[in-house]
């Protein structure tokens, strides 16, 4: 019987380089293979991509402000100039 | 939140900038310093030196937006002259970079998943013990105001070159190539800094995704 070559354990290690296309041929249909008999790793695969897409999504409005001085000198500059 | 096409978003950007629209000016500044301050911040020696290259870019961007020509995104352009200019002075000051090497940015002991999920023994040692809950996965945009400010707050806890990979590549969609070369790692130490990241973004989702609504 052919033993799994890939485990959960494995699976979440190597996701990224999965994604990034950076794996050999081997290591990747060895983890695709692990993906067709595990419900759950392909729940954390959903998982991972989702938080990308949120983080893409979630909006630039709740980013970090400029310090006010720093902000303020640009936005003077710029009336300056224009 | 905005949804209008990023190509489309620019082009009307740039009109507004050289129309001298302040508003536009000031959506720039605050939209992108914060990850200016980060990517400047690995080519110079302090935050002060980091902080003077993002306003001498910004001050570019209002000489050079008459020139600009739409060959490269606005973004890029812009981040091309940060990179620029961080890179010279940090050349005059002799900088050792803190990422270049994966010291600040990884402990080699850190794991994707805590290993307690695992099942440490017998048969099925190594395969989820406690998996990620199977949940009605909801669709990001709707998702992203809900969690998103979150997830945010997760990336402001990460080390600075975690937290410079996940902004350049997540939340403003850069490609592999264009942050290996706007922050001078290799391609391997590029994955390995997302890898972390993203698994801290992921596992804060989750617990989201098993708790909405609940103390996060």
């Amino acid at each position: 019987m052919r033993q799994p070559v890939v485990r959960c354990v494995e699976f979440v290690e190597s996701v990224t380089d999965w994604m990034e296309g950076a794996l050999t041929d081997d290591e990747r249909v060895a983890l695709e293979e692990h993906l067709t008999i595990c419900p759950h790793c392909t729940e954390y695969l959903a998982q991972l991509r989702l938080s990308s897409a949120v983080l893409r999504a979630a909006d630039r409005t709740t980013r970090e402000a400029p310090p006010p001085e720093a902000r303020q000198a640009l936005l003077e500059a710029f009336r300056r100039r224009r | 939140m905005e949804l209008v096409a990023p190509e489309a978003e620019e082009t009307a950007l740039v009109a507004r900038l050289r129309a001298g629209d302040e508003a536009a000016f000031a959506f720039l500044v605050d939209r992108y310093y914060g990850t200016m301050l980060r990517v400047a911040r690995n080519h110079v020696a302090s935050a002060e030196a980091a902080a003077d290259v993002v306003q001498e870019t910004f001050l570019a961007v209002i000489e050079g937006v008459e020139r600009f020509e739409a060959r490269s995104s606005l973004r890029t352009w812009m981040f091309r002259i940060l990179v620029n200019r961080a890179k010279t002075r940090g050349e005059r000051e002799g900088r050792t970079r803190p990422f270049s090497s994966l010291g600040s940015g990884v402990d080699e002991e850190e794991r994707a998943v805590d290993p307690d999920r695992f099942l440490a023994e017998g048969r099925w040692a190594g395969f989820w013990s406690a998996p990620p809950p199977a949940a009605n996965v909801p669709e990001a945009h709707a998702l992203a105001a809900e969690v998103g400010s979150q997830l945010l707050k997760v990336i402001e806890t990460l080390p600075p070159a975690q937290r410079a990979v996940l902004e350049l590549r997540d939340v403003e969609g850069l490609s592999a190539p264009e942050v290996c070369e706007m922050l001078d790692i290799s391609e391997a130490n590029q994955r390995v800094l997302l890898h972390r990241a993203r698994s801290k973004a992921r596992t804060a989702l989750e617990r989201y995704l098993g708790d909405p609504g609940g103390d996060h």
